[in-house]
């Protein structure tokens, strides 16, 4: 397909060159109908000094032309992308020589913060243990103190109630010696009197 | 008009007579120094576009003549003569593809006719002994009488030879090349000539690359270490 169509464009444009070719001719002709006449053949003259000169001053004219804006000018450009490549080949060659030292001075930074960092949570490991150790103490330093105190205050409450009691005790004694000793009383008074003490008694002990 | 016929003057500038095919050279260095031109005005360090396809063509060219000469500081001495010759000769040739080439007064391919070709040659033949005197200075002329005194005859004839050849070689494949064509434009005008003119093409291009070669080749030899 693609062969073909370069075909059909390349008989295209020998149909053109031809189509044009007769045009040029028929309009050197002065208008004259194709078809033309037959070639003369006959080579041109030897030694025109005319065109031997002009030749060679346009010649030179093109040898200035390529050298002003031909080879001048790509070889101020070879020299400019010569420079630059160069230029570009040392700072990148700098480059990779700091890099390479940062690197290097990256991996000792890191080193030495990785050691640092090591020393630092082997402090706080160490003091963090020993606060423990510390607050572990108190505590059980508090809990023996409270131990011993709420030990002493029940002690001291068993004592006063103990002491109380005691005290109640010698009351209802009292009071019980002057019920009976205050008038004279009978069976039933006397059992009433008890039932009425163990009743006040039962208030009082409870 | 037919192909051959214009071998006169197509106006005077003052005294002077210009010939039809003086009119084509001027339009060929103005087209290459155009393209020059335009390749080279806003050079840029990345090449792109004409610039790119320009410095390619040069560089190539440049190349080309130091791996042929061998040494580089007689190829970039030579450089620039050598890339004219090809160029003015390449487009010289192509512009005989054009339609109206050798029908329109002042459009003839100037590489038809032998008085530019031999320019060209004589151009080269001095080129030579300016490259072959200025290596080696006075030295340079023991090469006529090399090896021996009785080679001189022979080494002159050499000397004529060279000039000779390229101015002949380049004429008669370019004025045959036009010949035919223009005969088969006559005999068959539609289609056939294109065959011819698709060859033109490549001998075109051939012939210029073989005066440059054998114009840089000659250089080489009278600039190298040979004499």
């Amino acid at each position: 397909m693609r062969r073909n169509k370069k075909f059909c464009l390349s008989v295209l444009l020998c149909t053109l060159v031809m189509v044009l070719g007769f045009a040029a001719v028929a309009l050197a002709s002065g208008g004259a109908a194709v078809p033309i006449e037959a070639p003369a053949g006959k080579t041109p003259a030897f030694g025109n000094l005319y065109v031997i000169g002009w030749t060679a001053v346009n010649f030179f004219v093109l040898l200035a032309l390529v050298y002003k804006f031909g080879y001048g000018p790509i070889n101020a450009m070879l020299e400019q992308r010569t420079n630059t490549i160069e230029g570009s080949l040392k700072h990148a060659e700098e480059v990779k020589v700091e890099v390479e030292q940062m690197r290097k001075e990256t991996a000792a930074n890191l080193a030495e913060s990785r050691k640092e960092a090591q020393e630092i949570v082997g402090r706080a490991t160490k003091a963090a243990e020993e606060a423990k150790n510390e607050l572990l103490a108190k505590a059980k330093e508090e809990s023996t103190a409270m131990r011993n105190k709420a030990n002493a205050e029940i002690q001291a409450a068993t004592a006063q109630a103990k002491v109380e009691l005691r005290d109640t005790a010698v009351t209802l004694a009292i009071m019980a010696a002057e019920k009976v000793l205050s008038r004279a009383i009978n069976e039933a008074d006397q059992k009433n009197m008890v039932k009425q003490f163990v009743a006040e008694a039962g208030d009082l002990l409870c | 008009m037919i192909f051959g016929m214009w071998d006169g003057v197509l106006f005077h500038l003052g005294p002077i007579p210009v010939d039809h095919l003086i009119v084509t050279e001027w339009v060929v260095i103005a087209f290459i120094g155009l393209i020059a031109m335009s390749a080279t005005k806003n050079m840029q360090i990345v090449p792109r576009g004409l610039q790119n396809g320009f410095e390619a063509m040069i560089l190539w060219t440049y190349d080309f003549f130091t791996q042929l000469m061998d040494e580089e500081h007689v190829a970039k001495k030579w450089a620039p003569i050598l890339t004219s010759f090809f160029l003015f000769i390449l487009i010289s040739n192509y512009s005989g593809l054009i339609p109206g080439a050798a029908h329109i007064q002042g459009f003839q391919p100037p590489t038809s006719n032998w008085n530019v070709t031999m320019t060209l040659a004589l151009i080269t033949f001095f080129s030579i002994h300016v490259a072959g005197f200025s290596e080696h200075g006075g030295h340079y002329l023991h090469h006529f009488v090399s090896p021996s005194w009785a080679m001189l005859p022979l080494n002159l004839v050499e000397e004529v030879a060279h000039p000779l050849s390229l101015t002949v070689r380049l004429f008669g494949n370019i004025f045959g090349e036009e010949t035919v064509v223009a005969y088969l434009l006559f005999m068959a005008p539609f289609l056939v000539p294109s065959a011819m003119m698709g060859l033109g093409l490549l001998l075109g291009a051939i012939q210029a690359i073989v005066f440059t070669i054998l114009s840089a080749s000659y250089i080489a030899a009278a600039a190298g270490a040979g004499h």
